[in-house]
């Protein structure tokens, strides 16, 4: 089983103080910081609900010799919440529509249907002016460190622009700049340099110091350090702990690195194609999956412990891939990769809910669910 | 090896050799490219081998000279602007300075090539099965028909449904993983006794990953081939190689067995990178980053070229690491590393348990 939460708060209180130390304005900062802060999530109040959120992008497809109208059910009625102080883990494979939510909660993207409420607001429906003020609570960190910033900007503009929207720092705005620049780990004298002089790392922390220079309160980083080589990522994941600690940030933190999501967040929903399958709390998820999709994406997921000596753990392969959310199956849209799957399984689609039988707290759509505990070798 | 069965390397039947048998050996291999900013230094003197039944895992961050290090093998590099220096013996055949005709031979007959974007391999225009049926008639002398039913068949060994369906589509019209299958069939079918992957399941979904990385491991069971697998990801690694070799900034830095390298690392660079792994497994309070990024390979820093970054120089007398360029040596417990630290198991082993 995971840490207990008592060790871990025992261990917060130095490590804060470290990182506090290890900030120091220099070209790359090594944030050592514990992630697991001694907060109270479960209780905390609620910053961003998300209700039967859908999104259908309409598109046309090409049958035989004819072209039909039909839709992608990239979100097909999620529903989820992420409270003050948490970070909610999203994962599943590619298509699975991890990045449609993002994109949905920013507003990059209109929703079908459904309701995105912020701190009790729906946004869903908002106009752009209505929204203007939440776009400042709400930003976004995205996966590739190259193209989401402007190459032909300073890095003082790209921070200083999000300050100029917003009215904000008014008077101060370099300073504030090169606070920001100090704040993710870089030089602030930095301020004249273009993204090209930076390394991959560094841009990232130019992208997260862009998302920070409005202090918002919930970061939505989509696959913030897929992009970035291995010892790059630690650094990149060291800081977003290190900021979310400092400055009490909430995440919907998307990755589909297992042990990127293990590190980071408070409790994961697991999703396939267009739909929340699993949810629940971090360990529960990892120690006793109760969703076959879980339990296979645990026990596909490499783990370099196998070379450690831990003992093995039950092997389950899918076959095939994901099918085409154009065309989802009916009733439970694993049931085609399923290896439990039943006639229920193709003629009732199975409601995300509480199995009480199990004792545990996280909600599954599965018409047969069952715990399992074998998955992943845990190292105590 | 998830399943916990089947290490790797035992109880092979192979076809084209002895199980451990050197099939490539690449000795003291230095690849120079031109450019604007002056010659950069892709890999130097790197020296590796590569054994029937064994996967040989090639790692390290971005721009290590990974690729390049294979590439060379099947004489990809435009010669104009590349030196190659050293030698690679494939099969008993020199690669360094061969003629085209002798590269090309080789590259469609002992070396079968899997990367990352099975897009670039498989040509786009022509239908999937007939890819692999003419790859099998370069080598054969067979009529169409017995070359496409072959096709069919590999189709169907790597586990794609519907094989002969499948032959007769167009390489858009497979999903990512089939392409990757269809990629390794396209390898296969002459019965290479090398392949070399190239992150080839980086690209992937982990649920398909584990499935690419089962095949492979498979075939090369039956097929007893060697493999050489290219990646950044340390699990991969941990899941199914046997011999690790580790690339910082153009140079091996450490060699060895995977499990005892990812067990118990010698060099600090390879600790670093494992700190640095966030495990599915393990909730770590903290990762431990390695400071700083990995340099210019046109600006290489003097002495250790890890030496920026290294939390260890204090434990070397004197100024060696920023001075003198450590030698990859072997130490008693056979691993070989490139670092100065007289005993880096000791120092390393004191470092984890602080
Ligand atoms: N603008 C669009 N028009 C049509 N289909 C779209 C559009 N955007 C996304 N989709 C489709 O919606 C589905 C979900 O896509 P999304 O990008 O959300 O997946 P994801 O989970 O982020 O995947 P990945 O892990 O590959 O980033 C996919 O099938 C995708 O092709
Ligand atoms: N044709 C070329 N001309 C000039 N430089 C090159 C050429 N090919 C590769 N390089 C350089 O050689 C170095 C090693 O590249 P290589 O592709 O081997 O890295 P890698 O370890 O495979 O990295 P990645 O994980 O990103 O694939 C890089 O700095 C790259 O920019
Ligand atoms: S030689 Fe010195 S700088 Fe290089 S890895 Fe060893 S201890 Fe570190
Ligand atoms: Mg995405
Ligand atoms: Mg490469």
């Amino acid at each position: 089983m995971s840490t207990s939460p008592e060790a871990v708060d025992d261990a917060t209180d130095d490590a804060t103080d470290d990182a506090t130390d290890a900030l120091k304005p220099d070209d790359v900062v090594v944030d050592t910081v514990v992630h697991q802060a001694p907060r109270d999530v479960a209780n905390a109040p609620k910053l961003l609900e998300v209700e039967h959120l859908v999104k259908h992008f309409a598109v046309r497809e090409v049958r035989g010799l004819s072209m039909l109208r039909s839709s992608v059910k990239a979100v097909d009625d999620i529903s989820f919440v992420v409270r003050e102080g948490e970070s909610l883990g999203l994962v599943g494979e590619s298509g699975c529509g991890k990045s449609t939510t993002s994109r949905l909660i920013t507003r990059l993207e209109d929703p079908t249907s459904g309701a995105i409420r912020f701190r009790g607001q729906d946004m869903a429906l908002m106009k752009e002016k209505e929204l203007r003020p939440l776009r400042r609570e709400v930003q976004m960190i995205f996966q590739d460190p190259y193209s989401s910033l402007n190459p032909r900007q300073t890095v003082g503009t790209i921070l200083r622009t999000p300050l100029d929207v917003h009215g904000l720092a008014k008077g101060r705005e370099k300073a504030r700049t090169k606070e920001l620049l100090e704040l993710v780990g870089l030089n602030p004298e930095h301020i004249n340099r273009y993204p090209s002089e930076f390394s991959g790392g560094q841009r990232q922390r130019i992208g997260i110091a862009r998302a920070l220079a409005v202090e918002p309160r919930l970061i939505i980083a989509d696959e913030p350090v897929s992009a970035l080589d291995v010892s790059i990522q630690a650094q990149v994941m060291n800081l977003l702990a290190r900021l979310r600690e400092e400055l009490n940030l909430s995440f919907l933190f998307i990755a589909h690195d297992l042990g990127v999501i293990r590190h980071f967040c408070d409790s994961i929903a697991v999703m396939y194609l267009g739909k929340i399958v699993e949810k629940g709390w971090k360990r529960d998820i990892y120690s006793a999956p109760q969703h076959p999709y879980t339990q296979a994406l645990l026990s596909a997921a490499p783990d370099i412990n196998v070379v450690r000596g831990v003992p093995p753990r039950e092997r389950i392969r899918l076959k095939g891939d994901p099918p085409s959310p154009i065309d989802p199956p009916s009733g439970c849209r694993f049931r085609t990769r399923c290896w439990k799957a039943q006639d229920i399984c193709a003629k009732v689609e199975p409601p995300l809910e509480l199995k009480e039988s199990s004792g545990l707290d996280q909600v599954i759509a599965c018409h047969f669910p069952e715990v399992k505990t074998s998955l992943v070798a845990e190292v105590s | 090896m998830s399943t916990g069965t089947s290490p790797s390397g035992a109880s092979i039947r192979d076809r084209v050799g002895s199980a451990g048998d050197v099939v490539l050996k690449v000795e003291d291999l230095s690849v120079r490219f031109a450019s604007d900013e002056g010659p950069v230094n892709a890999v130097q003197n790197l020296s590796y081998e590569a054994r029937l039944g064994r996967t040989l895992a090639v790692v390290g961050e971005s721009g290590s000279g990974k690729s390049v290090s294979s590439m060379t093998l099947l004489g990809l590099h435009n010669p104009k602007r590349t030196t190659i220096t050293g030698s690679i013996t494939l099969d008993g055949t020199e690669l360094v300075g061969a003629s085209e005709e002798t590269m090309r031979g080789l590259r469609s007959s002992s070396v079968a090539m899997v990367f990352q974007d099975p897009q670039s391999s498989l040509h786009p225009f022509f239908k999937v099965g007939k890819q692999i049926a003419e790859a099998y008639r370069a080598h054969h002398h067979v009529s169409a028909a017995v070359a496409n039913t072959r096709a069919v068949e590999m189709l169907e060994r790597v586990g794609i449904p519907n094989p002969a369906r499948r032959a007769k589509q167009y390489p858009h019209e497979f999903s990512g993983g089939m392409r990757q299958r269809a990629m390794i069939a396209l390898g296969l079918v002459n019965d290479p006794k090398l392949l070399v992957a190239d992150e080839p399941t980086t690209a992937l979904d982990v649920t398909v990953q584990a499935q690419i990385l089962d095949l492979i491991k498979d075939l090369q069971q039956e097929f007893g081939s060697a493999v050489i697998l290219i990646t950044h990801d340390l699990a991969v690694v941990a899941e199914v190689a046997d011999d690790i070799l580790v690339m910082y900034a153009g140079r091996a830095v450490e060699k060895g067995l995977a499990k005892h390298v990812l067990s118990q690392p010698n060099h600090p660079y390879t600790m670093g990178l494992l700190e640095s792994v966030p495990s599915a497994s393990e909730e770590v309070q903290e990762l431990r980053a390695i400071r700083g990024a990995p340099p210019s390979l046109v600006y290489l820093p003097s002495g250790c070229s890890f030496h920026p970054r290294c939390d260890y120089q204090d434990q070397v007398p004197g100024e060696r690491c920023v001075t003198e360029l450590p030698e990859l040596r072997i130490l008693p417990n056979g691993r070989q590393i490139r670092c100065h630290l007289v005993d880096p198991e000791r120092v390393l082993s004191q470092e984890t348990s602080r």
